[in-house]
């Protein structure tokens, strides 16, 4: 990809990046911070990346080097993020249908931000992003076979554990 | 109705079998209003993931970047600018290179070649007087026998010194 232009080819995949980020780190401020270092990265290295195949791929896996980087850091210091999440649980459910619905919204959101780490990253790129599975294992730098794998089981999973909140009413 | 198919794809988006397309069709379907009985529990699912993919940055995030964008590309200049020195640089190399050649080639030319040396003239008719003052001329002429008379003697006293040697 000779000649990288910042406005054209880099700036717009701000949003995509900036929700992996988000769906990594579960943190808005970290994310854009994240998908900031993302940005100024490539650029700064645009003159080495000519002959690169993908230059979205490219910048999701820095991406997500980045901020796995930083929810390590962030974990080892605070308590893990993913006890701070289970804050959204509670919330009351409301009698109308629209508010139940919200809720059950809130409640998907939930099952996701509590699957592995890999899985929800996966499942991201896939059902979010929409890319291909050979893109996902490139940026994940594995087996297609894999991602085809840990995709079933994230969306299995996501499917069992709503299934159990709506059957229990938890 | 049927939906033999939304479920027989519902059946293999869990199984990760879907393709892209497929999987919008899924999305599509679970975005209408008027959802199935046996269906609808799936429709938060999917609309969650509507919901995820319309997340976005605020609009101050462009500023930011790009104003790092271009603080980072100054400093790019600066650093890349080359000095005359470093411009220059393989040519005197290239230059010290051919000196070191050509000075060893005329030094060792000077060294082996001796053809240029006019023959020891030992006709004493050609002799030039070396000293305007005969006095010094008489003490360097001492001094030298001297030399030679010290030399002769050493000789003399090693001389018996290495037969000794020689015969143990």
């Amino acid at each position: 990809m000779p000649n990288i232009d910042f406005r054209s080819d880099l700036l717009p995949l701000k949003n995509k990046l900036f929700r992996l980020a988000l769906r990594i780190t579960m943190d808005a401020v970290e994310a854009e911070d994240v998908t900031e270092d993302t940005l100024i990265r490539v650029w700064e290295k645009r003159s080495e990346l000519e002959n690169i195949r993908s230059l979205e791929a490219y910048c999701l896996t820095v991406c997500r080097n980045l901020a796995l980087d930083r929810h390590n850091l962030r974990a080892n210091q605070n308590d893990s993020l993913d006890d701070t999440d289970h804050e959204a649980i509670d919330v009351a459910p409301s009698p109308l249908d629209q508010l139940v619905n919200s809720d059950n919204l809130a409640r998907v959101r939930e099952i996701f931000a509590r699957l592995p780490e890999r899985q929800r990253t996966m499942l991201q790129l896939r059902d979010i992003e929409g890319l291909r599975h050979s893109q996902i294992a490139e940026i994940m730098q594995t087996s297609e076979e894999t991602v085809k794998v840990t995709i079933c089981r994230a969306r299995q999973r996501m499917r069992k554990d709503f299934e159990t909140i709506e059957n229990y009413g938890l | 109705m049927d939906y033999k198919y939304i479920e027989q794809l519902l059946t293999r988006y869990f199984e990760a079998e879907t393709s892209i397309e497929e999987e919008q069709i899924l999305r599509a379907f679970f975005r209408q209003d008027n959802l199935p009985e046996n269906l609808c529990h799936f429709a938060p699912l999917f609309a969650t993931l509507d919901e995820e993919a319309t997340c976005t940055l605020p609009d101050s995030f462009d500023d930011r970047v790009l104003q790092r964008i271009s603080e980072t590309a100054q400093q790019v200049v600066r650093a890349e600018r080359p000095t005359l020195l470093n411009v220059i640089r393989p040519w005197l190399q290239a230059a010290a290179a051919v000196v070191i050649v050509v000075l060893t080639g005329f030094g060792a030319q000077r060294a082996f070649d001796r053809s240029d040396n006019a023959a020891w003239d030992y006709n004493p008719a050609s002799f030039q007087n070396s000293y305007d003052n005969p006095q010094q001329a008489y003490k360097v002429l001492e001094n030298g026998l001297e030399l030679f008379r010290r030399t002769a003697q050493a000789d003399s006293v090693m001389a018996p010194l290495e037969s000794k040697t020689l015969q143990k």
